[in-house]
């Protein structure tokens, strides 16, 4: 008779019981064992012939948390033709989106919905929309779906019609629905095997664990210890770690001090003074509109303290270049306008909060890894929130060579270059302004910084009269480059599993 | 960053010299403008072009054909010194301004160019540099706009006056019929895009010739009889209208060079003003900008021992004059085009750029000093090493918030935080006062991946008291799992603190995202520092996780404070 061991002879009679193909679940549930031990037995059967193992995978839907909302308080075009029927039966379009708490910028797509689902009928005269909508429409396929989806953590998907896909589909469009794998093992019975189990199987008495009774007793000695298949897979172990993008901005960190440069701090929520005034961008400048600077709704303006002591000389250097032996840029200077509280759209702000500090040191070097913020719509390439690597360099006698020595060290203990070459390049607040090209085998040339020689518009109102050299790294693509993505969202991945297999060397 | 498209055969012709067709080769020397090109085909044209996106956003003679020949040409050695502009006569063409105007847009600059000669890709770069001038230069038109006319097509003189909305009508550029100006405000494209600058007014700016037709409607259309330009044109009126004088001159110095190097031959015209100092002007004005500079400068700010006479060389690739002043100065004019000169830097990076920045020799900078991070940075450092050593994954997360995923799904009232004015989606509308949000975000979009699930982060929270805000570093962290409880939780948040060499009191309280009995202040001494509780079945409900979870949150510069008086 054919000998096994209890968790294989366990698992095999599951299997056989469970109609000769299952989950490795539901054998663990049958069996009572856990499911790494089925797996382990199973391993054993399929060795001998008695069984095979093969992956199957399921597809399974869940909402988003957009998909969430919706799901709770309705999709935007339900919301906006309650409030139209409510409200008689037509209305103005902005109105009804404010009262069904629907963001304007949505009402583009909404109409696209209304129209495709016949619920509502649109009418444009001189850019304002009215919507007409008689009665409450019946839930459309697609709601039934998400509220399907809202009763349940996950559908498998194999089990929806055609229909119900369909409309999965378009929720999965909207990204209302997000799915994801899952891969399941299955266990199915050989014809050798459901022979065996139908003649009987001979267990053989073992223990699987050796516990601190049977040292304490000595009983150890009398029983059988079974011996493992030790290439058998084991439940995976996440350790806690750092996640990968800071721990690169940490390593980072580390070389810029061991070059010599001290970490500078300074606010998120900054006044437009340090974050674009005393850096001589003036006023009406493209790069301070509403689509490329965010404004602080409330509280709107800064206590003035931190820069009154500057704010004369800024103001008469933008207006006429006061003694910086500059023109200015002969416009109109607003003492209030410098106070308006901004966030920080980069890492300059800074630099120019560190030369009006009393703790600055000349000669010094500094650097900062600050968080910066734009309103730009997010996509592969762009984010509306992310990390800026930039610094100064000040001291008497600093002069171009001496910016072009700083970034050509910045290439090779940074970025592993090869080699390197400077172009030029422009910034408002630097002149000359030079852009860093770094050289890598297998990678070719690739942007690799901004710097410059900050202007005298800039350093002279700050009552500094030496120069300084400022830089900026584009680390956020060496980073990518090394960890191979190219999705710049996946700096700040909310993918667990992402995060967890990110490997470290 | 702005971007232009140009033919390579037209800028060759503007040239005058035959560009690398290999695109690296040719960006090698574009990259000396600043300047970097791709080739695209033409929506408009279906031809070749190249896309040219400039870096400089102070240099709007660089924003067309002509202007980007006029650079390169320098760089090449095709041309060497000043590019000089003039006018060649005046054309009798006067503009009589009305006294309303003032206070409406009072400034009007105008030059006609003769014997033109313009092809469709001189004609297309035209309107390109009208529309980045305009845009760009202009601030959206408010400050000044342009228009450009067949000069055979009108009687002079012109009269720049005003009209009521619906007094005047006449047939719009792009279109067929007459409409007013009132009609054009609401209907036409460019109408319903710049009509709010002239909306604030009763009276609105139109610029008529001797027989009443309309020009223009400045700054919103010019008319589609008189103000369309043709490669068959060869005689061109160009007229800028604005709030600002000079911006108002260089706008149109900058459309008149550009028509001048399409060989056309520059008149000017006669301004008659009832206001202000000027009565009468006479435009266009070619104004070049004379400095002194010292060699010893451009040397300190360059790094290289160049001679005076090398500078010169230099300077005059660089499209200035120069010449020597003393020993140690030199006389330096730069052309009327180049409105980026404020001061001396920017002619000493034209002259590093001239010799080649890659063949300027780096140095490290001699100053020696000490690198070092922030006490509180260092402190930050051993948090999340604690608390990778507890077994939780770091996670980076975003300070952009929502008060609905702050407060409401986290079962709290809506407390103040620092909103945007102007966000740019939804659910990206305030600064996060609070770090345990952003973690259940994490687990709401990891249900199906393997439990247990740790997560932690150090990050920026904002917090705001009335008008006063505060920016505090937070340590938060979650535990999720089937057997996860307040009891982990606090067993986390005791080894953190024994590690730092604190006694931490553990107090019952009630938080809305907990449950009750089950959550707890922490502090240590008199001073709070944070909380720990396992979350309320209605919270996980509302992030859609199907899981206990329990976590912490504590103030990194509290705990630093306290434990550095320990």
């Amino acid at each position: 008779m054919t000998e096994l061991r209890e968790h294989e002879a366990r698992t095999l009679q599951a299997v056989a019981a469970l109609g000769k193909s299952s989950r490795s679940a539901q054998i663990a549930a049958q069996t009572g064992l856990d499911e790494a031990a089925v797996m382990r037995a199973a391993l054993v059967l399929a060795e001998k012939g008695y069984a095979s193992i093969r992956d199957e995978t399921t597809l399974l839907a869940t909402l988003t948390a957009e998909g969430r909302v919706y799901a709770e308080k309705g999709l935007p075009e339900r919301r906006i033709v309650k409030i139209v029927v409510g409200n008689g039966g037509r209305m103005n379009a902005s109105e009804a989106a404010q009262r069904g708490d629907v963001p304007v910028e949505m009402l583009p797509i909404v109409y696209g919905w209304l129209k495709r689902k016949g619920w509502a009928d649109l009418d444009t005269t001189n850019k304002t929309t009215t919507i007409t909508a008689s009665r409450l429409p019946d839930t459309s396929p697609d709601e039934k779906v998400l509220q399907r989806l809202s009763g349940s953590p996950e559908i498998d998907m194999s089990i929806l019609t055609p229909a119900d896909s369909a409309q999965l589909s378009l929720l999965r469009q909207r990204r209302l629905v997000a799915v994801h794998e899952r891969t399941d093992k299955v266990i199915s019975i050989t014809e050798e095997g459901l022979r065996l189990a139908e003649r009987g199987i001979a267990v053989r008495s073992e223990v699987s664990s050796l516990t601190p009774e049977m040292l304490a007793t000595g009983s150890w000695r009398q029983v059988r210890l079974r011996r493992y298949d030790v290439r058998a897979p084991v439940a995976p172990f996440w350790p806690g770690k750092k996640q990968a993008y800071r721990r690169f901005l940490d390593e980072l960190k580390w070389k810029l001090v061991a070059l010599g440069f001290k970490e500078m701090t300074g606010p998120i929520v900054e006044a437009m003074f340090f974050n674009c005034d005393a850096l001589y961008m003036p006023q009406d400048h493209p790069a301070r509109e509403v689509h490329d600077i965010y404004l602080v709704k409330s509280p709107q303006y800064a206590d003035s303290a931190p820069f009154a002591r500057y704010l004369q000389n800024v103001k008469k250097t933008h207006e006429s270049g006061w003694t910086t032996g500059s023109t200015g840029w002969k416009c109109s200077y607003s003492e209030a306008e410098a106070s308006r509280l901004v966030l920080r759209s980069h890492g300059t702000a800074e630099s120019a909060r560190t030369l009006v500090s009393e703790e600055l040191q000349i000669p010094g070097k500094y650097f900062s890894i600050a968080r910066c913020f734009r309103p730009d719509k997010v996509d592969k390439t762009h984010l509306t929130e992310f990390n800026q690597v930039e610094g100064i360099v000040v001291g008497e006698g600093l002069m171009l060579r001496d910016l072009l020595g700083v970034l050509k060290r910045f290439a090779v203990e940074i970025a592993g270059a090869d080699k390197v070459r400077f172009n030029p390049d422009y910034f408002p607040f630097t002149e000359p302004s030079v852009e860093l090209q770094a050289y890598k085998d297998g990678i070719g040339w690739f942007e690799f910084g901004g710097s410059g020689i900050f202007r005298p518009e800039l350093t002279i109102p700050l009552g500094i009269k030496v120069p300084v050299i400022a830089w900026g790294l584009g680390v956020e693509r060496l980073f990518m480059m090394k960890a191979g993505i190219d999705d710049m969202r996946a700096l700040f991945s909310q993918d667990l599993e992402w995060l967890r297999k990110q490997e470290l060397a | 960053m702005v971007t232009i498209s140009v033919q390579q055969e037209d800028l060759e012709e503007l040239i005058q010299a035959k560009l690398p067709a290999d695109l690296v080769a040719l960006n090698e020397i574009l990259s000396q403008i600043k300047c970097e090109a791709t080739r695209v085909v033409s929506e408009e044209s279906g031809v070749e072009e190249l896309n040219l996106e400039n870096k400089d956003t102070n240099r709007p003679d660089l924003w067309s054909p002509e202007g980007v020949a006029r650079a390169l040409r320098g760089f090449l050695g095709l041309e060497t010194g000043l590019r000089g502009y003039r006018v060649a006569a005046s054309s009798g063409t006067s503009i009589k301004v009305d006294a309303r105007l003032e206070k409406i847009r009072p400034f009007i600059a105008c030059s006609i160019a003769k014997n033109v000669r313009l092809t469709d890709a001189a004609v297309r770069g035209l309107m390109h540099l009208q529309d980045k001038l305009d845009s760009s230069y202009g601030r959206q038109r408010s400050r000044s706009s342009i228009g450009l006319y067949e000069y055979d097509l009108i009687a002079p003189p012109l009269r720049y006056t005003v009209a009521r909305p619906d007094e005047v009508s006449f047939v719009p550029l792009g279109m067929n019929d007459q409409m007013t100006l009132k009609e054009i405000i609401a209907k036409h494209p460019k109408g319903i895009e710049y009509g709010h600058i002239v909306e604030r007014n009763s009276l609105w700016p139109i610029l008529l010739d001797s027989k009443n037709s309309v020009l223009s409607f400045p700054p919103i259309i010019n008319s589609n009889d008189l103000g369309r330009i043709t490669p068959e044109t060869h005689n061109v009126l160009v007229e800028v209208t604005g709030t600002s004088l000079s911006t108002v001159l260089n706008a149109l110095m900058m459309m008149t060079i550009s028509l001048s190097d399409r060989g056309g031959r520059t008149y000017s015209a006669t301004v008659h003003y009832p206001y202000g100092e000027t009565k009468k002007a006479v435009t266009p004005v070619f104004k070049t900008n004379r400095m002194k500079l010292s060699h010893d400068y451009v040397r300190d700010v360059l790094g290289i021992d160049i001679s005076v006479s090398q500078t010169i060389r230099l300077l005059g690739k660089a499209g200035f004059s120069a010449s020597k002043a003393s020993s140690k100065a030199f006389n330096v004019v730069a052309p009327c085009f180049r409105l980026d000169i404020m001061h001396a830097v920017d002619v000493i990076e034209d002259i590093g750029i001239a010799y080649g920045l890659n063949r300027i020799e780096p140095q490290w900078p001699p100053h020696e000093t000490v690198g070092g991070i922030t006490q509180q940075h260092e402190f930050n450092d051993l948090l999340r090493e604690l608390a990778v050593g507890l077994g939780f994954q770091e996670v980076l997360t975003f300070v952009l918030s929502n008060p609905e995923k702050l407060f409401t799904r986290m079962g709290l009232p809506t407390d103040t935080v620092v909103e945007l004015q102007n966000p740019r989606v939804q659910t990206l509308t305030c600064l996060r006062n609070w770090l345990i949000p952003s973690l259940m975000e994490i687990l709401s979009s990891n249900v199906h991946v393997a439990y247990p699930q740790r997560v932690f982060e150090l990050g920026d929270c904002i917090v705001r008291n009335g008008s006063e805000v505060k920016e505090v570093v937070k340590l938060a962290g979650i535990t999720c799992h089937a057997e996860a409880s307040f009891t982990e939780a606090k067993a986390s948040v005791e080894a953190l603190a024994t590690n730092l060499g604190l006694h931490c009191q553990i107090a019952e309280v009630d938080h809305g995202s907990f449950l009750e009995g089950r959550a707890a202040s922490v502090s240590s001494g008199d001073k709070e520092i944070g909380v720990v509780g396992e979350l309320h079945p209605q919270v996980l409900e509302n992030w859609g996780i199907q899981n206990p979870a329990a976590g912490f949150e504590l103030n990194a510069h509290e705990l630093r404070l306290i434990a550095a008086n320990h």
